[in-house]
């Protein structure tokens, strides 16, 4: 189009030049050159060349009188939009354009200068707006797009002029109530009203009656995806449900939104399905199954979404004692092209799935996954089946073990580094049921080099003392380069070292205590350990001179008595789950974290008070017949039922193979020539044949041709 | 909702930026440059930073472009990128996929923004013919030519084919000697990943003043399967993604029907119609012995949810031209329709050895088109020494794999291929064992091939005014 860059820094005198070139022969070329440098104005604007840009102005304004051309006007308007929020005040002289433009006749040029116009921070501005606003509204027949977009700008000029939208909520909720408007303009009102409120301090949220509620999920039909996912939001908290029976009927109304190709929509309609069951004291079997599929369905999105998607499978594979949706194990499988998030998003759903029934199906993916080319996601997986071994019990935490040490032979230095590090876990769940694998983990001794490895390994060697031989020279090694490690590492190196002593009362071992003593006292920089070397050391003494108030026994309950035995809690706070669940689908439902604490001035949602919410999520029954689902979906559901538990078998007992859908080939060729170099096939040399023979049949081809 | 629209190139130049909050700035994009594009380590599509969030996603185009929305408050991230993605597919209709079409054409970007958005940053009209009609200037590439594929099944759509996930097929080595090797699943048997059918449901000839016109709807089936083998050929995973795309062309705008063949509709369907009319009684014999489950499904908006979930009668009211109808999802019953066993080895050398097989499983009187077996080799090699039993096969140097490709393949057929690489000289043996070992992917088209799923279009008809009457 151009031998010049729009996309480079221009100087303003050069674009005038440009814009003012006028070739009264060459009219239409003239024209593009001319477009082009406004094309350039806008470029220019967005590398941040304001000073040369600005000077442009009246150049600007002179094209908005003269051009009639909408290319011209869209770049008019940019020009503006850009200088608006930057210079306001440079920008006064538009004004009379554009409301000239807002009060013509052509819809895309209104909706254009509206858009500007609510993006001048000046009080003239937005009294136009205001203006052109609220006779937008009272006026009869106008065009619906322009309407939804009068109302939305309420929203932008929240910014310039609180107050004001504010006193203007009373129209927003007669157009809402009044149902005058098309379906997609009341819409639009709900959500202005909604956003507002919702940032508004003192004001209550929204709350609708439950006839409204009816009312628009009728409209449904009529709305565009996007209002229909608004709807769904919406509804969550701000509608009531006081009887089972209306938490029932709307549970129905809104279930084939599930099948919606959006994801918004049809995780809203997730959103507010359990929003209800919160107000009910059953539900259908058939309803989870249509949730659960659902849900797994939408993992087939681009990955981004697949990540939100398996974000909320989290969170609601967290939120009850027994999950309300039942998903297969299978999905979670990480693939090879997963980005790295799915993957360990993936791994985290794997961790939490697991049960002792699935356990070796997980454990075979783990096991992979642990030598996978990535290192941490080799090490996340390490750690994973760990924790399994912790959450499930000592069958369980068996075969996990088996696993871990199939992994530890091949001694890879970060692997075993990471086993090391999970076995202390699991050896304080399991206390002494390990013995023998302790002893084979000192064999892996040379490997670690990290900090939380190495306090793992001194924990291991202080608590296991009795079951290792050669523990002292094994401590000693791990004590020799006290002074170069790190404090954590000096910290587990002094708990040891006096537990030890107490264990065994080895003179050996009391030189050693002292050692440690008198450097951390003397040497080391940091308050917190010195103090505890002292305390230690007081105690350690005292012990020994008077044996009539601390004798051997108090001691050693005193140090090393029993622990309590560690449980790995993955479970939220209650109040925390019970936010977020009505927040599916949004930035939280990502971090898995409270609103407020990363959106501090958003208001936090709560269930309503009504006479039929069940504070306590595990009252719900889940029920095999209930007569609130039609019998279609039983129908379908109960069908469906059978079909996923046959899948699990099937997953489960491995009993399907490749070999199950194996056919006998009726032809096989068989490799005939030996391999050849497939570089010299596509080289051009290939194509000159020197045989005469292999001449003669390429032109006999040819002549066939 | 949206608080702003960032468009970065690849590098992170910023081309196109739209402000709906007047509290953001435009050095907002700054911030997002030096946190996300230009950080390496950064390993999620969402950043929050104080309580401003980034969702962004990379342009399905060649050249990867940035885009990226700003937002302050709890938004609906799933309206987000959803939204993300239709626009990209807006841009792509414009020719807007490359850093230098998007460097010329970015005016068609603020409209495309302002036609797709609400003042506020609300999503409004994200459908591809509506946005077309409501924009000043015509789509570089017409809405027709991108969707007329399933039209023509025979065409290779690889643009199509990239966006499909490949199968999990992970290379093997039979070695022993190091860890990584030894820990990886030895042959492992792989299923190729695309499958497209299309049920040509017949065209619906109309009353004599259109008969000059082709006045039809063809409605294809695309189904992408997708199975996770496990070493010792167990199946672990295996589930078929389909799609039923309708390309209307018709005039005006009658109200169609379909029934599948999954048993809940054949049952429903039964039952609603047996007392009523005997005609429309479906034949539930031929497929007695498989049940075809629909275990999700998913319609474009202009089908009626309620209708079908009444009566599993899918009544839709397409828009003219190309619209994705239907997804479905199904695991159970699948057939297979290829089966590639491959067995790797790693030379002392370096040099990877492959002895690979391939055999199609589907009936001999079907032929599958275009098939093209893709098998990646690791970096670093220069050559590679190939032995075909059939086909046409190459080592491609930019592409870092040997292509091995078929115009046509018949049923029940086995083929090998033998190939030996050789790698330039600064190739070690740890280089090839940190080799991530893609998997496999095998692309092909074909035709009327029933068995996947088995799932069919039972009865079609369509209701209105002009009297259409459906040739079957």
């Amino acid at each position: 189009m151009s031998d010049q860059r729009v996309f480079s820094r221009y100087k303003a005198s050069e674009i005038k030049s440009d814009l003012q070139h006028v070739d009264l022969k060459r009219a239409k070329v003239s024209g593009m050159r001319r477009k082009l440098a406004l094309k350039k104005i806008i470029a220019n604007l967005m590398l941040g060349n304001y000073t040369e840009m600005i000077q442009l102005f009246p150049e600007i304004l002179k094209f908005w009188k003269i051009e009639d051309d909408f290319e011209v006007r869209k770049i008019c308007h940019e020009y503006v939009r850009t200088f608006g929020s930057i210079k306001p005040r440079s920008m006064v002289e538009a004004l009379s354009y554009i409301m000239d433009d807002l009060k013509g006749h052509d819809e895309t040029i209104q909706l254009l200068a509206l858009e500007t116009l609510i993006s001048v921070p000046l009080t003239k501005f937005t009294d136009e707006a205001f203006n052109f606003i609220i006779s937008l509204v009272n006026r009869r027949s106008v065009s619906i797009r322009l309407l939804e977009a009068a109302i939305y700008s309420l929203l932008q000029l929240n910014d310039f002029d609180h107050e004001r939208v504010m006193s203007l909520t009373h129209i927003l909720y007669d157009i809402i109530e009044q149902h005058l408007e098309s379906p997609s303009v009341q819409i639009a009102a709900l959500k202005t009203l909604y956003s507002l409120l919702d940032n508004e301090k003192n004001v209550d949220r929204l709350s609708l009656s439950i006839d409204v509620a009816y009312n628009l999920l009728d409209n449904i039909p009529s709305l565009n995806e996007w209002d229909i996912a608004f709807v769904l939001e919406c509804l969550v908290t701000t509608v009531v449900p006081n009887t089972y029976s209306d938490a029932y009927a709307l549970i129905d109304t809104v279930l084939p939104q599930l099948q919606h190709v959006n994801t918004s929509v049809a995780l809203n309609a997730l959103k507010f399905i359990l929003y209800l069951i919160n107000y009910v004291d059953e539900v259908d079997v058939a309803l989870t199954i249509r949730l659960s599929n659902s849900v797994t369905a939408l993992l087939e999105k681009p990955s981004e979404l697949q990540f939100l998607i398996l974000r909320n499978i989290i969170l609601l594979l967290l939120s009850r004692e027994k999950p309300i949706i039942d998903v297969d194990v299978s999905y979670f499988f990480i693939e090879f092209n997963d980005p790295i998030y799915i993957k360990d998003t993936k791994l985290e759903c794997l961790y939490l799935l697991a049960n002792e029934i699935n356990l070796p199906q997980i454990l075979e993916e783990l096991e992979q996954y642990s030598t996978d080319i990535d290192i941490q996601m080799s090490r996340k997986a390490v750690r994973a089946i760990g924790n399994l071994a912790v959450k499930l019990g000592e069958k369980a935490a068996d075969n996990c073990i088996i696993t871990l040490f199939h992994l530890i032979e091949f001694g890879v230095e970060y692997v075993v580094q990471e086993i090391i590090a999970v076995f202390r876990n699991i050896l304080r769940k399991y206390p002494h049921r390990y013995e023998k694998e302790v002893i084979t983990l000192m064999h892996y001794i040379e490997y670690v080099q990290e900090p939380e490895v190495k306090n793992a390994i001194i924990w291991i060697i202080s608590n296991y003392s009795d079951v290792l031989d050669n523990y002292i020279e094994l401590f000693e090694n791990i004590v020799s380069n006290v002074k170069d490690e790190q404090l954590e590492v000096q910290f587990a190196i002094l708990n040891a070292s006096v537990k030890l002593y107490v264990k065994t009362s080895l003179s050996r071992i009391e030189n050693l205590c002292q050692l440690l003593f008198n450097f951390f006292i003397e040497k080391t920089n940091n308050p917190d350990l010195r103090s505890r070397a002292l305390m230690y050391s007081r105690l350690l003494s005292m012990a020994k001179q008077r044996p009539d108030i601390i004798n051997q026994k108090t001691l050693k309950d005193l140090l090393n008595g029993e622990i309590p035995i560690i449980e790995i809690n993955s479970k939220l706070d209650p109040v925390i789950l019970e936010e977020l669940e009505l927040n599916i689908g949004t930035v939280t439902s990502i971090y898995l974290k409270p609103t407020v604490q990363i959106f501090k001035e958003s208001k936090i949602k709560t269930l309503p008070k009504s006479p039929i919410l069940h504070l306590d999520k595990n009252t719900l029954q889940i029920t095999q017949n209930n007569s609130m689902l039609n019998d279609a979906h039983k129908e379908v559901n109960g069908n469906m039922t059978i079909s996923s538990t046959e899948t699990n078998n099937r997953n489960l007992s491995h009993n399907v193979t490749m070999g199950d859908y194996d056919r006998p080939a009726q032809k096989v060729n068989q490799l005939k020539s030996r391999r050849k170099s497939s570089v010299n096939l596509n080289s051009p040399i290939k194509n000159i044949s020197r045989k005469p023979s292999m001449l003669i049949r390429k032109l006999s081809l040819k002549r066939n041709d | 909702m949206i608080g702003a629209i960032l468009i970065f190139s690849n590098r992170g130049e910023l081309i196109v930026s739209k402000l709906y909050k007047a509290t953001l700035k435009r050095s907002v994009a700054d911030v997002f440059r030096v946190q996300v594009i230009n950080n390496q380590d950064v390993r999620s599509p969402i950043l929050t930073l104080g309580s401003t969030t980034f969702h962004s996603i990379r342009s399905t185009s060649k050249d990867r472009l940035w885009l990226v929305t700003v937002s302050r408050n709890n938004c609906n991230s799933a309206a987000i990128w959803e939204f993300l993605y239709k626009l990209n597919d807006a841009m792509t209709i414009y020719g807007i996929n490359s850093e230098s079409t998007l460097m010329e054409d970015f005016m068609i970007c603020y409209e495309l923004l302002s036609v797709m958005l609400m003042p506020g940053g609300i999503p409004m009209e994200t459908d591809l013919t509506a946005i077309v009609s409501m924009m000043s200037s015509k789509p570089k590439k017409s809405l027709q030519s991108i969707n007329l594929y399933s039209n023509n099944n025979n065409n290779n759509q690889y643009h199509e084919n990239n966006k499909l996930k490949n199968i999990n097929n992970i290379l093997t080595s039979n070695g022993s000697d190091t860890i990584l090797k030894a820990n990886l699943p030895s042959p492992t048997t792989a299923i190729p990943n695309l499958l497209r059918r299309a049920s040509s449901i017949s065209p619906i000839s109309t009353n004599k003043d259109f008969l000059t016109k082709k006045n039809e709807i063809i409605l294809s089936v695309i189904e992408k399967i997708n199975i996770l083998v496990s070493k010792d050929g167990f199946i672990l995973k295996s589930y078929v993604d389909g799609i039923i795309e309708s390309d209307n062309k018709i005039h005006d705008h009658p109200i169609c029907e379909i029934v599948l063949n999954d048993i809940e509709s054949i049952r429903r369907y039964n039952k609603y119609y047996k007392t009523k009319d005997k005609t429309f009684e479906m034949d539930n014999t031929m497929e007695s012995n498989k049940e075809i489950v629909l275990q999700d499904y998913k319609f474009h908006q202009c089908v009626s949810f309620e209708k079908f979930d009444e009566q599993r009668i899918i009544q839709f009211v397409t828009p003219q031209g190309q619209t994705e109808l239907m997804k479905y999802h199904i695991n159970n019953n699948l057939q297979i329709p290829f089966k590639v066993t491959p067995v790797v080895s790693q030379t002392f050398t370096g040099s990877m050895d492959y002895h690979i097989t391939l055999k199609s499983l589907f009936p001999p009187k079907l032929s599958a088109k275009n098939l093209l077996l893709r098998i990646p080799v690791p970096p670093g090699t220069i050559d590679c020494k190939i032995s075909v039993s059939n086909g046409n096969c190459n080592f491609v140097p930019e592409e870092n794999a040997i292509i091995w490709k078929f115009n046509k393949y018949n049923g029940l057929i086995e083929d090998k291929l033998s190939a030996l690489t050789v790698c330039s000289n600064d190739t070690t043996e740890l280089s090839s064992q940190q080799w991530q070992r893609p998997p496999i992917a095998l692309q092909f088209n074909i035709l009327m091939f029933i068995n996947t799923t088995q799932i069919d279009a039972q009865i079609v008809y369509i209701n209105d005014f002009n009297n259409y009457y459906t040739i079957d």
